[in-house]
């Protein structure tokens, strides 16, 4: 598949707080910093399929550098966004991963990712503290940015695209004091295959998705050749999604090449699903 | 495998939360405030959720027993409807629950006693009239019976009320508690068909319609009421051979005695919720069919949903008689 191919397939952006969280996941996706005076570090694949912002520690810098990069990306509406990081915690296991299915923070304000990949990973709830906490009581997952993240990117896209993976690094049992920015990177490290598993399931669904909502090529051929209003263009689009169900672009274009003018061309269309009979024997 | 179950504080201890949490002994369980928390948000996707969805289980506060819209019944002079359950474990691609809610997941309201109550008080406030309840109009009514209990809870009320009747509508091959219990004159066991072929390209998750048919003819052997849902009626290349084999199959497969009624209805959707269906599904071979936009509904042309139904309703006078045949607008 060639760069063109790949653009607006799928979409994964990263939001992480520190370069050593980031580190072996800018390695295995082949990113590197972007050529441009930004306000946060920003990398991106060749493809410009994945980019990755780092967004330093605490709940502000989350969901600014949220926003930011979903701008300097041109991130669609199908576009998964993935937090992962580090996380203390009074429950898990040490150096595990944990998908985050519950998110609320020191207001008590709670929210709940949507679906999940289907994936052997255990589960846990996230709180999302403004400054470092080292009571872990029985806390499951403890970090500084998650609520924010979340916030933000469930109003960029829907919540199913949209998902936190938290590392145990520290607890009652391991002091964050003996957290080393290599001890971080390993950490991450020996997660990376069930990481790369969950991405995939993330990537997949930005391509699937994206392949749902793109408009059909056809579309901008047709609207380019004919002048057509805004609603007209509206119902041009529903009209060719119809019809290149079971008809070719070929097909489409002997219809309406006689076409004068755009309404003409809309008539014309509606005529051919006028007529159809679903062959429910092909399907 | 449901991996997750979302319980409201307020009813987790409640025996029948109990009940059904120990049928999931793998899931996690999220306790919660309200299932709005949850369900039904903006910016949630339907199509994605119905991959993998979770349950919620919920207590639910008012509007247990509802009017039916207009133009659905099967005789009666007034129709209610109640759903202890939000969505459905099927996925037909003609369903109005998916453009109804954002969210795929499953709501269980564990409280029925509080519909037992509502269901009384409107008999109480209707017995001058003719009524019939239908269970399950926001979900199929019996899919998930074995996880609920539902209709072998609300049974009892209506062995109570003889004259008052109740439909469970569905599409699935549940035949408890109906085989260990002893029939019921004013209990109908409706089933929604359409025929095979389109049914393996429209009703995803759904048992076949030879399935259904077997535990239809069960059913009614077994001495209980049965109603024929052919509803939503659907178009397409030989529509009319395909209904003739699914009629005559039918009726050639039940004792015709069994059959409390049958309704016909046509595919309409409200333009809205068309629209949120065709924007989850717009590569959905369903859609390409010739269906307009007329006075805020979508459906097919006049003349079709005519002779559909005027078919279908020749072929049951064949066997049924006249009174027997409804035409379902809602």
């Amino acid at each position: 598949m060639n760069k063109s191919e790949f653009l607006n397939k799928m979409s994964v952006r990263w939001v992480i707080a520190l370069k050593e969280e980031a580190k072996v996941i800018l390695d295995y996706y082949e990113m590197a910093l972007i050529n441009k005076k930004t306000l946060y570090p920003i990398f991106k694949n060749i493809e410009e399929t994945h980019w990755l912002i780092l967004s330093g520690i605490g709940r502000h810098n989350s969901a600014a550098a949220t926003s930011y990069l979903y701008i300097i990306s041109n991130a669609s509406k199908w576009t998964s966004w993935i937090n992962i990081g580090i996380a203390g915690s009074g429950k898990g296991d040490y150096g595990n991963i944990y998908l985050v299915d519950k998110i609320f923070n020191q207001n008590s304000y709670i929210t709940y990712p949507a679906t999940m990949p289907k994936s052997n990973l255990p589960k846990m709830s996230l709180l999302t503290t403004d400054i470092p906490i080292t009571n872990y009581s029985s806390k499951e997952l403890i970090d500084m940015e998650g609520s924010a993240f979340f916030d933000i990117a469930s109003k960029l896209t829907s919540k199913e695209f949209i998902c936190i993976m938290k590392i145990i690094s520290d607890g009652p049992e391991n002091n964050i004091k003996q957290l080393t920015k290599l001890r971080i990177i390993e950490l991450l490290k020996l997660n990376l295959t069930k990481i790369a598993q969950v991405v995939s399931y993330y990537e997949n669904l930005s391509e699937n998705e994206n392949q749902i909502k793109e408009k059909p090529e056809i579309f901008f051929k047709i609207s380019s050749n004919w002048h057509f209003s805004v609603t007209q263009l509206s119902q041009l689009e529903n009209l060719l999604r119809r019809l290149k169900v079971f008809c070719d672009n070929n097909e489409i274009m002997d219809l309406i090449k006689q076409s004068k003018s755009s309404s003409s061309v809309i008539n014309s269309l509606n005529n051919k699903i006028k007529t159809n009979k679903v062959n429910w024997s092909d399907i | 495998m449901i991996e997750t179950i979302y319980i409201e504080k307020k009813i987790k201890n409640h025996p029948r939360t109990k009940s059904i949490l120990k049928k999931f002994k793998k899931s996690r369980f999220i306790e919660i405030d309200k299932y709005a928390e949850i369900f039904n948000k903006r910016n949630q996707n339907f199509r994605i959720q119905k991959a993998n969805p979770n349950l919620i289980l919920a207590h639910k506060n008012d509007g247990f027993v509802l009017r039916t819209p207009e133009g659905f019944g099967i005789g009666s002079s007034k129709n209610f409807y109640f759903s202890h359950m939000y969505n459905c474990i099927y996925d037909c691609r003609y369903c109005f629950l998916q453009g109804m809610f954002s969210s795929a997941n499953y709501v269980i309201f564990v409280n029925f006693e509080d519909f037992d109550a509502s269901i009384k008080n409107v008999i109480d406030q209707n017995i001058n009239y003719k009524i019939t309840f239908f269970s399950g109009y926001d979900c199929d009514s019996l899919a998930l019976e074995n996880v609920t209990g539902f209709a072998k809870h609300i049974l009892p009320i209506f062995q109570q009320y003889p004259e008052v009747e109740i439909e469970f509508r569905t599409k699935s091959i549940q035949r408890e508690p109906f085989m260990s219990i002893e029939p019921m004159e004013n209990v109908i066991m409706a089933y929604s068909l359409i025929p095979d072929l389109m049914s393996s390209s429209l009703d995803n998750k759904v048992p076949s319609i030879s399935k259904r048919i077997q535990v239809i003819s069960d059913l009614a052997l077994r001495g209980w009421k049965i109603g024929l849902r052919f509803d939503p009626l659907i178009h397409g290349k030989d529509w009319k051979f395909l209904y003739e084999d699914l009629l005559e199959k039918v009726y050639n497969s039940i004792p015709l005695e069994a059959i409390h009624s049958v309704s016909v209805g046509p595919l309409r959707f409200p333009k809205k919720m068309f629209k949120d269906i065709f924007n989850l599904h717009p590569h959905e071979p369903l859609f390409t069919s010739p269906l307009y936009s007329n006075d805020g509904i979508i459906s097919y042309d006049t003349n079709i949903e005519e002779e559909m139904s005027v078919f279908c309703k020749n072929l049951t006078l064949k066997y049924l008689d006249n009174s027997q045949i409804f035409r379902c607008y809602a």
